[in-house]
């Protein structure tokens, strides 16, 4: 599977990735921690992480960043599975009942010889429009025109 | 592994290695965490794929079985390097060393490298993980 986003050479810097929604559940939290053997009490317990200074359960991070993850491999397919490098900071947690919007947009792209690096700045933020995770992306994709 | 057999964190220096780590990714466990993360994408569907975050999950559990983290350990910041596909049954092996120990006040910052193999030995993931521990009052 080549990228959805459009031909290589219709990519453009500034160019926003399709964006998502994902709203925050307790029920997925346990999943995840179930399917990643991520137990730490902080995620799955209610009345431990009520008294922490977190003041309740928390998504994993890697579970935000899972969301980042599928864009990325629905905007450039099997490109990102290979030869790709991602660079985040997790800035507010993510709890259950929170709506994360996922975004991200095409920073820079350098072409050369028989390969385009893409480089794209992600976002997910909450309801409140509060920063969760915010870093970079970067992939390698075989040709620098009109192939993908 | 027992929590006794855990290293404590504080007892972590710089360069220290973890015992590596080996376990294998099957239909089962990728369709537990395909269902997880909601990942309906086609590249996954009829195909021996694995998501790459899937791996990069498992080799920070695998971390998490070596290490006794404090509750209110908070995880800060991610790298992660995709460099090749890795397939349903791949058996893969994870590195890991402290990269950087370090006290701020009341705080430790611990970051951890980790370098994924599959069996024949080639590179599939790299990653940095950083976390934030309080002061250790207890194991989590």
């Amino acid at each position: 599977m080549g990228m959805s986003l459009g031909q290589l050479s219709e990519l453009s810097e500034g160019m926003n990735l399709h964006e998502s929604k994902r709203i925050i559940t307790q029920a997925n939290i346990n999943l995840y921690a179930e399917a990643s053997q991520d137990f730490n009490p902080i995620h799955i317990d209610e009345d431990f992480a009520k008294k922490t200074p977190l003041g309740g359960t928390i998504a994993h991070g890697m579970l935000i960043l899972a969301y980042v993850s599928q864009m990325m491999s629905a905007a450039f397919g099997r490109s990102w599975l290979a030869g790709s490098k991602l660079n985040v900071r997790f800035k507010t947690p993510a709890r259950p009942g929170d709506t994360i919007t996922v975004t991200g947009r095409i920073s820079r792209i350098e072409r050369s010889e028989g390969q385009t690096l893409i480089h794209c700045d992600v976002l997910c933020r909450n309801q409140n429009d509060e920063a969760v995770i915010t870093g970079e992306t970067s992939l390698r994709v075989e040709g620098n025109e009109n192939s993908c | 592994m027992s929590e006794e057999q855990k290293v404590e964190y504080s007892q972590l220096e710089a360069d220290y290695e973890f015992p590596p780590s080996r376990y294998k990714l099957d239909y089962s466990s990728v369709a537990a965490y395909l269902k997880a993360v909601e990942d309906t994408s086609s590249l996954y569907q009829d195909t021996e794929l694995v998501p790459p975050m899937a791996i990069a999950a498992y080799a920070i559990a695998a971390l998490s079985e070596n290490i006794s983290l404090p509750s209110g350990t908070i995880h800060v910041s991610q790298e992660l390097e995709f460099i090749d596909t890795v397939g349903i049954n791949d058996t893969l092996t994870s590195y890991a060393r402290v990269s950087r120990q370090q006290s701020r006040g009341k705080f430790h910052l611990l970051t951890i490298d980790f370098n994924v193999f599959n069996q024949r030995q080639k590179a599939v993931l790299a990653g940095k993980t950083s976390f934030i521990l309080p002061e250790q009052t207890g194991g989590r």
